[in-house]
């Protein structure tokens, strides 16, 4: 920030075009500010902790690389690494599936605008309740004397309850699915709300059945919105350690648990190491998700 | 020539609004015919229930000796071009152009080398060579609109609706694309119909000129019929050519709030009844003037005129606060200045005016 003030001093009296972008540059500076203490520096601390040496007992700042080859060897690790991806795949396909029918009706369907603006107001309403509760009230919902299985037995389509539905991988990706849900409905809705309807007439016009042009158009148009709901969903469900921690029964580890589990056993080095790990993976597959469509042409 | 397309007593209404009042019409094959009507007129309208994309409440419509109300509108045979031309915004132009042979439900061609052939044949038509590959967000207005066209012609429909198609454009290009629109017609001999709402454009292009007026058709004719005998007063208001007054015919006199003017010229019949003399037939001259027997005289105060090179129009306003319009051909005289305010007088000969009783 020194070096813009001496630049600014520099520049002043030479170039006067110059000046409104620099003084404009000073919009960035809490933003940059805020980021590199907050984000840049604590990144780069982990990195650097992650090779720190861990002991039961304490952690030193002599650098080796044993937490990194005790992450890969052990099946534990291995394990959450190999769940947190599962439960992610599982979670995006799931809020995809029922998602992008309701934003399709949303943004594409309902012609009225304020209709379609109730219609995703009233998606948000569940974030009206703490996302602690909105986890835990499934526990009732889902558990072995729960809401579900007693109306499954009083309708008689079962004899005895769905122990399955509780603490158990399935209830996390119900219960991620209900949370994260309205992240991919919202950008999708958005996209389809914004294709001409001229467009779909034309393609009718020309002969087009409605699956044809979903497929050849629809679908194509909606893209990006998909690939940003599918980022946020991605990166929230990827950092996610509370639904699995209140719906699994601590069945299911993902690398987010193993972060809390050892930053709570004051295993630094080993914390350190999964959020390393948790991170490439985030970039990488936002960056995947990324080359799936051009954002540029859509802003 | 044939008649391709019949309405018969097409009506739509939007709630209390009635778009389509009883829309009688008959349009002859291979023509251009141009569809004019000022802003709510109901062209828009019109045009979609030809076109499928809304049903009509009441009446038929018969294309090609079939009945197709109530028909999709792929199944009409009828192409649209949109007024903001809908293109795939995803797909390339060859991609756009390919799209209802690919797509379609009926009989879609799967031989990529026909697909190939009809899209290079279409290019060439409508001029887009060279262009195929390039996204349809890269390419300038004029070449939209080629797209949009070559888009709806590739799939050889027997006629053509356009919707308001030259209104995207820019001035210049837009008297550039009408010559060509008419070539590309008759390279393919089919019917376009063209919704319009500047009466310039309608009477350039159409062989047939159409005036819609409040849901129905107020005059169906060629071009310098409706310009020199407009069928109604609201259709010689719409081309903004005429000075009307409204008024009565009493003993051969028409009677209205300037004056009193001796019939003479042609006689229309109209519901309401009205006098009606075109800008450019009259002459501006000092108040003192003579007056010849067969001339009709009136006076104005001069405001402005507005010069536009070929012509120079003059508006007055007279004794009752109207303004008045005339045009004067510079071919004839150079520009007389006439000063602001002044009082001048205002004359045409008895037989040029329109007289509807």
């Amino acid at each position: 920030m020194t070096m813009a003030i001496s630049e600014e001093n520099v520049v002043e009296t030479t170039a006067v075009a110059r000046r409104p972008s620099g003084k404009t540059l000073w919009l960035l500076a809490p933003g940059v500010l805020w980021m590199v203490l907050f984000l840049v520096v604590p990144i780069l601390m982990m990195v650097y902790v992650s090779f720190w040496t861990q002991t039961t007992f304490k952690i030193e700042p002599t650098l080796t690389v044993k937490s990194w080859v005790t992450f890969f060897t052990s099946d534990t690790y291995l394990g959450a690494l190999w769940t947190t991806v599962r439960i992610w795949l599982l979670v995006l396909a799931a809020t995809l599936v029922v998602g992008y029918p309701a934003a399709l009706f949303v943004g594409l369907f309902v012609k009225n605008k304020t209709l379609s603006t109730v219609l995703l107001v009233l998606c948000v309403i569940p974030f009206w309740t703490s996302f602690l509760i909105r986890v835990l009230a499934w526990r009732p919902m889902l558990g072995k004397e729960g809401a579900i299985n007693m109306i499954l037995m009083k309708l008689g389509i079962v004899t005895q309850p769905i122990e399955v539905l509780l603490f158990s991988e399935l209830s996390v990706i119900i219960g991620m699915t209900q949370i994260y849900c309205v992240f991919m409905v919202g950008p999708i809705a958005f996209m389809l709300g914004r294709i001409d309807p001229s467009v779909i007439e034309a393609a009718q016009d020309l002969g087009a059945g409605f699956w044809r042009i979903f497929r050849t158009i629809i679908l194509p148009l909606s893209m990006p919105g998909v690939v940003v709901g599918a980022i946020f969903v991605s990166v929230m469900v990827l950092g996610e350690f509370a639904t699995s921690a209140a719906l699994s029964g601590r069945k299911v580890n993902l690398l987010g648990n193993i972060i809390v589990t050892q930053v709570g056993s004051l295993k630094w080095a080993f914390a350190a190491v999964a959020g390393v790990v948790l991170t490439i993976l985030m970039g990488a597959v936002v960056a995947a998700l990324l080359r799936v469509v051009d954002l540029r042409k859509e802003l | 020539m044939s008649a391709v397309l019949q309405l018969k007593h097409v009506a739509k209404s939007y709630g209390d609004l009635r778009a389509l009042d009883g829309i009688e019409l008959s349009l002859p094959d291979n023509a251009y015919i141009s569809l004019l009507g000022p802003s709510g007129s109901g062209k828009t309208t019109l045009l979609r229930v030809i076109a499928g994309f809304e049903e009509p409440d009441n009446g038929s419509i018969f294309f090609g000796g079939r009945r197709i109300d109530g028909m999709a509108p792929h199944k009409r045979g009828i192409g649209f071009v949109f007024q903001n031309f809908a293109l795939f915004p995803h797909l390339s132009v060859a991609g756009n152009i390919a799209f209802g042979l690919e797509n379609r439900e009926d009989e879609p061609v799967s031989d990529q080398r026909v697909v190939a052939r009809k899209v290079r044949d279409i290019v060439a038509l409508v001029g887009l060579s060279g262009l195929e590959d390039r996204a349809v967000t890269q390419i300038s207005g004029g070449q939209r609109q080629r797209v949009a066209l070559a888009r709806t012609l590739v799939t050889e429909p027997k006629m053509v609706l356009l919707d308001e198609p030259l209104g995207a454009l820019d001035a210049n290009l837009r008297s550039r694309m009408r010559s060509e629109l008419k070539a590309i017609r008759e390279r393919c001999g089919v019917t376009f119909l063209h919704v319009t709402g500047s009466e310039a454009e309608a009477l350039a292009m159409g062989d047939t000129v159409l005036v819609l007026d409040r849901g129905r058709i107020a005059q169906s004719a060629d071009s310098d019929t409706l310009y020199n005998r407009p069928a109604s007063p609201a259709v010689a208001r719409f081309l903004n050519c005429y000075n009307l007054f409204s008024g009565d015919v009493v003993d051969e006199a028409f009677v209205c709030q300037a004056g009193r003017f001796a019939v003479g010229g042609a006689r229309l019949r109209a519901r309401e009844p009205a006098y009606a003399i075109r800008y450019d037939r009259v002459a501006i001259r000092a108040k003192d003037a003579p007056v010849s027997p067969e001339e009709i005289r009136i006076e104005g105060n001069f405001v402005a005129s507005e010069y536009s090179g070929a012509a120079v129009n003059s508006f007055f306003t007279l004794d009752d606060g109207r303004v008045f319009e005339v045009e004067s051909h510079l071919s004839h005289a150079a520009p007389e200045t006439y000063s602001a305010q002044a009082r001048y007088a205002l004359v045409w000969k008895r037989e040029d005016a329109l007289v509807y009783a």
